[in-house]
């Protein structure tokens, strides 16, 4: 878990290319523990320091609202890494989450500045007092749809 | 908007209840209101607050939907089942909805944020937990600690997440929102755990379903994938598929209502 990460440079779609709407995808998100606020920002080489929501590079923030810890015994948190086929029961509370963040406008206008990649930067950011190294996650797709 | 429910053939037509703006509540709309969450307080076993504040988080099993693709039917059943229980003390009461983009400036509606109504305990400002319940021994009264008004969601935030068609990404873009006005509420709402022992719960999830409902109106062919709609809504007796139409469930959105009598048939 950590509080702040910088993906390496993910591709834009071409800027010949037009498109309607543009999503930034973040798959298999942990909520496990204290919920949150995650900034989003995208930028060719990343954003650093205490950067918030009006930074140039921000471009949205998405939430989890998260279970606040484990309240059973051993085990019980523990995401099952086989699924029998068979096995009709609801998934696991603790599935990872997805979250989408349409970014249309922020993709267009780093196209307009000639950027070809972009580094997407996460922030954490918990209630008061609660710390802040929240944020796991697989993935970040960014989805362009004509 | 239909005024009342389609009847079965063997079936008068019933009238839909409305479920309206917290902030729109007349005077004896929120004393129904304010009694009936009284009375199920005051219940210990199965029909009682506590218990349907415990579907929802602790204690375990923690039963809610949340970050997977029953969130929205899953919460419908919750709301109309806990209505039910509501209704069984007072007939015809309905469960507000909190527009959080609407007031900016207050935050939190005064019917919910007001210690005290009437010289009394305002049953809607907090509730007890039961020990069971608590994610720690001290948390006993639910709390809150609320942002600034400001950084609630915007019309324009919701309008935005209104018009995805696909039902996944309206779903998982409209839970975002939904998770970020639980975290702005603070306290006892920003943990899935115990959030629905909050009364102002009731009222943020109302409002979701209300969002729901009208994106069903703005996209009628973009429905829950088929895929779903037999699936359980566990613990509650009811599949997706029920949960599909309110109007089959007896309710309706409103911002306000008003009645006056007809000349009756004497």
């Amino acid at each position: 878990m950590v509080e702040r990460f910088t993906s390496d440079p993910i591709e834009l779609p071409p800027a010949d290319r037009p498109f309607q709407r543009s999503d930034l995808l973040f798959y298999g998100l942990d909520h496990s523990g204290a919920s949150f606020e995650a900034r989003v920002f995208m930028d060719p080489r990343g954003v650093g320091g205490e950067a918030d929501s009006r930074h140039r590079a921000y471009v949205g923030s998405f939430f989890i609202l998260g279970h606040g810890g484990c309240f059973g015994d051993v085990g019980h948190c523990d995401i099952p890494t086989d699924r029998d086929p068979f096995d009709l029961r609801p998934a696991h509370q603790l599935e990872p989450a997805l979250r989408i963040l349409t970014v249309t406008d922020a993709v267009r206008n780093l196209l307009e500045r000639k950027v070809e990649a972009a580094k997407v930067t996460v922030t954490a950011h918990t209630a008061a007092r609660t710390p802040s190294d929240v944020l796991a996650f697989e993935r970040i797709r960014l989805a362009t749809y004509a | 908007m239909s005024p009342a429910s389609t009847p079965g053939p063997t079936q008068a037509p019933h009238a839909l209840r409305h479920r309206r703006s917290a902030r729109r509540l007349t005077t004896g709309q929120l004393a129904d209101l304010r009694a009936a969450i009284t009375a199920t307080q005051r219940i210990g076993d199965d029909r009682g607050f506590q218990h349907w504040a415990g579907i929802h988080g602790l204690p375990l099993p923690i039963s809610c939907v949340h970050h997977r693709e029953l969130f929205l039917p899953w919460h419908r059943a919750y709301l109309y089942l806990f209505e039910k229980a509501l209704q069984d003390h007072v007939p015809g009461v309905t469960l507000p909805w909190w527009d959080w983009t609407a007031e900016h400036a207050e935050g939190i509606p005064s019917a919910y944020s007001k210690r005290k109504a009437n010289g009394r305990r305002n049953p809607l400002f907090d509730s007890p937990i039961q020990p069971s319940g608590r994610a720690v021994p001290s948390q006993t009264r639910t709390t809150r600690a609320p942002g600034a008004p400001g950084f609630l969601p915007s019309p324009g935030e919701v309008e935005r997440v209104l018009k995805n068609r696909d039902f996944f990404t309206f779903q998982t873009q409209l839970e975002s929102i939904h998770d970020g006005v639980h975290v702005w509420t603070g306290g006892t709402m920003a943990d899935i755990a115990t959030a629905a022992y909050d009364p102002l719960f009731w009222a943020h999830h109302s409002m979701i379903d209300r969002l729901w409902y009208l994106w069903q109106l703005r996209h009628p062919g973009a429905g829950v994938p088929a895929p779903l709609l037999d699936r359980a809504l566990a613990p509650f007796p009811m599949t997706v598929r029920d949960t599909i139409e309110i109007t089959q469930l007896g309710y309706d959105y409103a911002a306000s209502t008003a009645a006056v009598k007809g000349p009756g048939h004497g």
